[in-house]
């Protein structure tokens, strides 16, 4: 029976691959080993030996095509063979991937970026009182790239590696004689490893090599994969940008906030319903504080300043695995009351991610509190397109002096970090000093 | 230190160990007035006189039986083949006498005897005269074989041999009496059951002994230009091997050949390789491979017997093969 030759997985990442040269045409002989194709994958063009003898049959895949990682790119046989024959049988067995020519949804089930089911069972060779039944087949899980089914060929040496390190012989490229997967396989396998972003699926526990003082072998669990989200990608993007871009600077001040909570408690007494938190006091008075400092509601950019004539504030939302922020327009024009039934509305369309683009763009400057999690005080970083971000600590009861004398007092700690190249230390402490001055005395804040 | 030839080497061990014990004696076809087949012995007659260095008919039955006689009544008996193809003769006396009078008498005697001579293949001598003896002997429970390949080891093993309480079967070389290497001035044993590293590395382990490690050098020294670092252990010993040097090499450099003079087929190397895969299986990359004769009668034709010989190129074709380059 002629074989059809699978586009094999020649990098960790290689998803799909491009036929760069066929270096062999229908009806050549064909050694083992001998290179019969140049491959582009998304790292480099690479050689693809043989793992089969004979006389190539039909090329089917044409230089130039993308393909997909086990898409059948010839058929190798005696010659006479049927070509067709082998290629419909091969189709017929699970985990045959279309070739690109092909209709894929009829014959490829699985989505192109996954890998095809693996043909040979996950490592059946390994005993299972030595490591786990189940080594975590890493993200380089390909289909094995031997022959039919059965136990993939290996060095003992390369077995005992595979298992100590948790790679599935599977997934490995032998290039031994008949695929034999040997020491440097395992070897140049760990090394991509280790150069690729930390991925494995599944979720055994396995016995590590290691083992402390009473030779007890230490539990080593598989890394998870975890795929970027939009959101992370995101927040990847920007705080990388920003941190490249903007230099940064960070000044703190602690901030007596004892007539906050006087007056936020008056409020809830006077107002039925109202939920005011010390944050909405924050924004209100950064808000205010803005309009007194134009310059920290700006941006930098290399044409110019540009100092905004809204104040629109951003507030960040934890949500799960991620961050949002939401935007309080024209909040110095609000009153307390708006500010919190706004911040409360947004906050709970921000965890069920039902918030629109709009509402979450178009901030002017950011508040991001860490307070309910106990956090002094803490740095932030600057959201490109805004000139500064306060990053809000707790709120709690210090012992501070007083007129000579010890008075316990409700302490919050406001961080300002801003762009540098928008302005300066002293005007951040200038912007700190008016957040302090109208935090203390609230009743400005209504005036 | 000297430079001197291996028959001389084995000469000196013989008459150190004469002049030191009066019971040991020579005993084999032309080692007196003949001075040996291969000038092992030279002036030892003369040195020692008939009664300690006396010529034989062509009966090796008979010589080696009265030998192993002569062990078990006290002497210490060297009996010299004139090669080892004529052991054949011998073989009941050494299977059935010398290494099992010991057990079957439970200690009462024991035969300190040395049988000696050249082994294996030489240069066009025909099917008859060019077999290498070390499988048929050490496959016997209760003989020690040993081969030597340098003046230093053929002298330090000699003695050691002379003083050991069982029968040794010394496997010398025809084509290596010539050789020359450094021997100390003075005294010296080296130990029974104690392989050499004839040269150090770190890519492959090869496993020789004999007449094959002037062979296993020049191949290590051919994949040596390739950038393929060849570790070359010379068992010396055969019975008891020094599994252990064996291992160790091999578990450093994962990959193993055996490259000897002999047949394939159920030999010593066969030994080594089932030792190895038993021991440090899961430190090989690459299955075991042997060098040796093919698996024929050795031709007599000068052209043939060359095809028949392991070679250095040959090799270096098994060293290529196991550290996966081609």
């Amino acid at each position: 029976m002629a074989t059809v030759v699978e586009l094999p997985r020649l990098t960790d990442t290689m998803e799909e691959g491009v036929i760069a040269k066929w270096r062999v045409a229908v009806g050549d002989k064909v050694k083992r080993g001998q290179v019969i194709a140049e491959i582009e994958t998304d790292k480099a063009t690479m050689e693809f030996e043989s793992f089969d003898a004979g006389v190539v049959l039909q090329l089917v895949a044409t230089e130039g095509e993308t393909t997909a990682l086990g898409a059948a790119i010839a058929v190798v046989g005696k010659p006479g063979e049927d070509a067709e024959a082998a290629l419909a049988a091969w189709r017929g067995k699970s985990g045959g991937v279309a070739p690109a020519a092909e209709a894929p949804k009829a014959e490829a089930p699985a989505p192109k970026s996954e890998a095809p089911a693996p043909k040979a069972e996950v490592a059946p060779e390994v005993s299972p009182a030595v490591a786990a039944p189940a080594p975590a087949a890493p993200a380089v899980a390909a289909p094995a790239p031997v022959e039919d089914g059965g136990r993939v060929p290996a060095s003992p040496l390369a077995r005992r590696l595979a298992r100590e390190n948790d790679l599935a012989l599977t997934a490995i490229r032998g290039s031994g004689p008949h695929g034999r997967v040997i020491k440097a396989d395992i070897v140049s396998a760990i090394e991509a490893r280790s150069a690729a972003p930390k991925a494995a699926s599944g979720a055994a526990t396995v016995t590590s090599g290691a083992v402390d003082r009473r030779g007890r072998p230490f539990v080593s669990a598989p890394d998870r994969p975890v795929k970027l989200s939009q959101m992370r990608k995101t927040i990847a993007k920007r705080m990388t940008q920003s941190k490249r871009e903007i230099p940064h600077i960070t000044l703190t001040i602690p901030i007596v906030m004892d007539r906050v909570a006087a007056m936020r408690a008056e409020i809830s007494q006077a107002i039925e319903g109202s939920k005011i938190s010390f944050n909405d006091f924050v924004v209100l008075a950064v808000a205010r504080a803005l309009r007194e400092h134009p310059r920290v509601n700006g941006a930098y950019s290399a044409d110019g300043i540009v100092e905004y004539g809204d104040v629109h504030v951003g507030v960040a939302v934890a949500v799960e695995d991620g961050l949002v922020v939401p935007v309080v327009r024209f909040a110095d024009q609000k009153s307390i009351s708006e500010i919190s039934a706004e911040i409360r509305d947004l906050g709970a369309r921000a965890r069920s991610r039902t918030l629109r683009p709009e509402e979450m763009s178009g901030s002017t400057f950011t508040v991001s509190n860490l307070g309910m999690f106990g956090i002094e005080h803490f740095t932030a970083v600057v959201n490109p397109g805004e000139g500064a971000i306060l990053a809000v600590g707790a709120l709690s009861d210090e012992v501070v002096a007083e007129g000579g004398a010890p008075v316990v007092r409700k302490i919050m700690r406001c961080t300002l970090c801003s762009d540098h190249r928008l302005f300066d230390g002293a005007d951040n402490a200038r912007f700190l000093a008016a957040l302090k001055r109208l935090l203390e005395a609230p009743m400005a804040l209504f005036a | 230190m000297a430079l001197i030839q291996i028959r001389h080497a084995i000469r000196d061990a013989i008459a150190e160990e004469m002049a030191r014990d009066e019971r040991v004696f020579l005993m084999g076809e032309e080692v007196g007035h003949y001075n040996g087949a291969y000038k092992c012995s030279e002036g030892l007659l003369e040195r020692f006189g008939e009664r300690r260095v006396l010529d034989t008919p062509i009966a090796e039955t008979g010589f080696a039986g009265v030998g192993i006689g002569a062990a078990m009544c006290g002497l210490r008996p060297i009996v010299e083949f004139m090669t080892f193809n004529f052991s054949a003769v011998a073989f009941d006396q050494i299977l059935n006498n010398a290494a099992k009078i010991r057990h079957m008498t439970n200690g009462q005697f024991s035969v300190p005897i040395v049988f000696r001579g050249p082994n294996a293949a030489a240069h066009m001598l025909g099917s008859t005269h060019s077999q290498a003896f070390e499988p048929f002997y050490a496959h016997v429970p209760g003989l020690i074989v040993i081969a030597v390949a340098t003046a230093y080891d053929a002298k330090g093993l000699l003695k050691s041999a002379i003083r050991d309480e069982n029968p040794v079967v010394f496997l010398e070389s025809e084509l290596m009496y010539s050789v020359k290497g450094e021997v100390p001035e003075e005294e010296y044993l080296i130990p029974i059951g104690k392989a050499d590293i004839k040269r150090p590395g770190k890519d492959v382990t090869v496993i020789t002994w004999g007449q094959g490690v002037p062979v296993a050098l020049r191949s290590a020294e051919l994949a040596a230009a390739e950038g393929i670092d060849a570790e070359v252990i010379d068992l010396r010993t055969l019975r008891p091997m020094d599994t252990e040097a064996v291992l160790t090499s091999v578990r450093k450099t994962n990959r193993a050949v055996v490259l000897f003079h002999g047949w394939p087929y159920g030999g010593v190397g066969c030994e080594v390789i089932a030792q190895i895969q038993e021991q440090a299986f899961d430190d090989l990359d690459a299955p075991v491979l042997r060098v040796c004769y093919e698996d024929v009668p050795m031709p007599y034709a000068e052209n043939l017997e060359n095809l028949v010989l392991p070679t250095a190129e040959r090799g270096l074709a098994a060293i290529r093969a196991v550290t996966y380059r081609r």
